[in-house]
């Protein structure tokens, strides 16, 4: 069984009549690019600061690698984080704000500096002032910031935010790297889908402060993927059409009266033939398929 | 702890603020020790002469021949010596804690640092501690060399024979200093409170003058017997206690000051640690 990360349960935030978090239970595994999708004031960035206690939760609570909300002091050094827009000393340089940091969390190799801008690559611009920095630097910077005090579990919220094509590409690749090489668990909010999808491999939507779905990437793939709906009263059997007949085992039962066909794309009066043939009842027989953000939409839309 | 401390002194010693401060602070005392000694060479201003005394006072001096002479009438009819009226004077002193507060706390919040810090392995209450430790710290220090600096201003512009001693100095310095750490109790407080570096001085710049007068605008509205404004108000209470200071008086301004340390203090940290940071 993986290790868990981060679990919270019910956790509840408040503020007087508003609620920004409604019972919200997630689950990061270790190893895990855990991508949380919302539109604006959907509840990521709250929830990013309840779990690093920049905000007070008002219900519920959660663990941090099995440790109570109630005892995080030591178990906070595992993480690193950058929480909505990277935020340092503007007078001091790359280095030096780095380096305040790395007094201040007790890092007494200060080679970690000189490390986390390498791999963020701000290794020709570390005696830059951070007030001279472009916005693609500073996202940069609060990577680095992160990463410094070598993590086992990172959160970022919007990082990609007013990036450039090249910079998202390769913060991109950043974080892969890091989940990959040093096994860095990561937490990232964007709004950006298409991006999000391009490094998660588990996602968690969320709306008006409730977590809408939780799924991996594999299951969104599912969901969104292109495919024939086959809508019938006789999935036995339609299965069984499929598998004999029209040689495949591409498919995926939804539920007692509905089968996702992933062949035959394009030839659904091939695979309609096939089923009348056996005299299988078909109610519905359509070829389907959204995008991203469709799907997002759609899922949203369920829930209102 | 500690930690926090070092890399804000690691901060605070990078940037040019904490320079500028010093040397605004030195250029001010100088300026504000030559326009006393200027009249009042080894003493006090006339406002602090006795009833009675103003025209044989006026007769001594016009018979002095040598500046000698004239700081020994100055000193006789004073009773204490410049750097003592320095120092009991000395109301800067507030605005450079301001300063201070504005360069280790709110900087913090102005630019938004301070989520870096918390969402570290640094707990809301470490990092209060060390904001108070470290502010109390510096400030120590700007009192400290503020009254050494009037003593060896003293000793530079009258000589040794009209200059308090050393240990009178430190007596003074030791005196001042809870009531001293009570007003930056109230100074972190607000920094707590309003946190923006903006916010925080539009707030505590007039406070001690808006205060002063809003209190004898209430005194004298309602004829309201006013020693305890008069002794306990921060400003006179500083001056009172470099000034021939009864141990009664001493004592109640010590737990004064206490008091205002735990209190400010305790609303302080409530308010921070209920405080969404954003």
């Amino acid at each position: 069984m993986r290790e868990i990360v981060l679990q919270t349960n019910e956790l509840t935030k408040k503020y007087k009549d508003f609620i920004a978090l409604d019972h919200v239970n997630i689950t990061v595994n270790k190893g895990d690019i855990y991508g949380l999708i919302g539109r604006n004031g959907a509840g990521k960035t709250t929830l990013m600061k309840v779990i690093t206690t920049l905000s007070n939760k008002t219900g519920g609570g959660f663990e941090l690698f099995g440790m109570s909300d109630n005892n995080l002091t030591a178990i906070k050094r595992r993480i690193g984080c950058l929480i909505e827009n990277p935020a340092f000393f503007p007078n001091l340089t790359a280095y030096e704000n780095l380096k305040y940091y790395a007094i201040q969390k007790g890092i007494a190799n200060k080679k970690q500096i000189d490390e986390a801008l390498n791999i963020v690559g701000l290794e020709d611009t570390r005696n830059k002032k951070f007030k001279n920095f472009s916005l693609g630097m500073k996202q940069r910077l609060g990577i680095a910031f992160a990463i410094m005090d070598n993590p086992d579990f990172i959160i970022l919220d919007e990082p990609i935010n007013g990036l450039d094509p090249i910079g998202i590409r390769d913060l991109r690749d950043i974080f892969k790297r890091l989940n990959k090489e040093r096994n860095i668990t990561i937490l990232i909010a964007s709004h950006i889908l298409s991006e999000l999808y391009a490094i998660a491999t588990t996602f968690c939507i969320l709306e008006k402060g409730k977590v809408i779905k939780e799924l991996t990437k594999e299951k969104l793939d599912l969901e969104c993927s292109k495919c024939i709906v086959i809508k019938t009263d006789d999935v036995k059997r339609a299965i069984i059409v499929l598998e004999s007949d029209l040689k495949t085992t591409n498919y995926k039962v939804i539920n007692s009266g509905e089968i996702r066909l992933y062949d035959y794309l394009g030839h659904t009066d091939e695979v309609n033939k096939a089923m009348v043939k056996k005299d299988i009842n078909i109610r519905e027989l359509y070829e389907t398929g959204i995008a991203l953000e469709d799907y997002f939409k759609t899922v949203i839309k369920e829930v209102e | 702890m500690l930690n926090i401390i070092k890399s804000d002194l690691y901060r605070i010693f990078k940037g040019k603020a904490i320079y500028v401060t010093i040397l605004v602070m030195s250029v001010l005392m100088i300026a504000n020790a030559i326009s006393v000694s200027i009249i009042n060479i080894g003493g006090k201003t006339s406002a602090n002469i006795g009833d009675g005394t103003g025209m044989e006072f006026m007769v001594e001096l016009q018979n002095a021949n040598t500046l000698k002479d004239f700081r020994e009438v100055m000193m006789r009819y004073r009773e204490y010596p410049l750097d003592q009226e320095m120092i009991a004077d000395n109301i800067n002193l507030y605005y450079f804690f301001i300063v201070i507060v504005v360069i280790v706390l709110c900087t913090d919040f102005s630019n938004k640092s301070i989520k870096n810090t918390l969402s570290s392995a640094i707990s809301k209450k470490k990092y209060y501690l060390s904001k108070v430790i470290l502010i109390f710290g510096i400030c120590t220090f700007l009192v400290l060399f503020s009254n050494y600096f009037f003593y060896l201003l003293n000793i530079l512009v009258n000589g040794k024979a009209l200059s308090s001693s050393l240990l009178d100095i430190t007596k003074y310095t030791l005196l001042q200093l809870p009531m001293i750490y009570g007003i930056i109790s109230l100074l972190i407080c607000f920094a707590f409170t309003f946190k923006k570096t903006s916010r925080f001085s539009t707030i505590t710049i007039p406070f001690i003058l808006v205060l002063q007068l809003i209190v004898i605008a209430f005194i004298s509205l309602f004829r309201i017997e006013a020693n305890w404004f008069y002794n306990y108000e921060f400003q006179y209470a500083l001056m009172n206690l470099v000034i021939s200071p009864t141990n009664a008086y001493i004592l109640k301004c010590v737990l004064l000051g206490i008091f205002y340390i735990i209190i400010f203090n305790g609303i302080g940290y409530y308010t921070f640690k209920n405080t969404e940071i954003k």
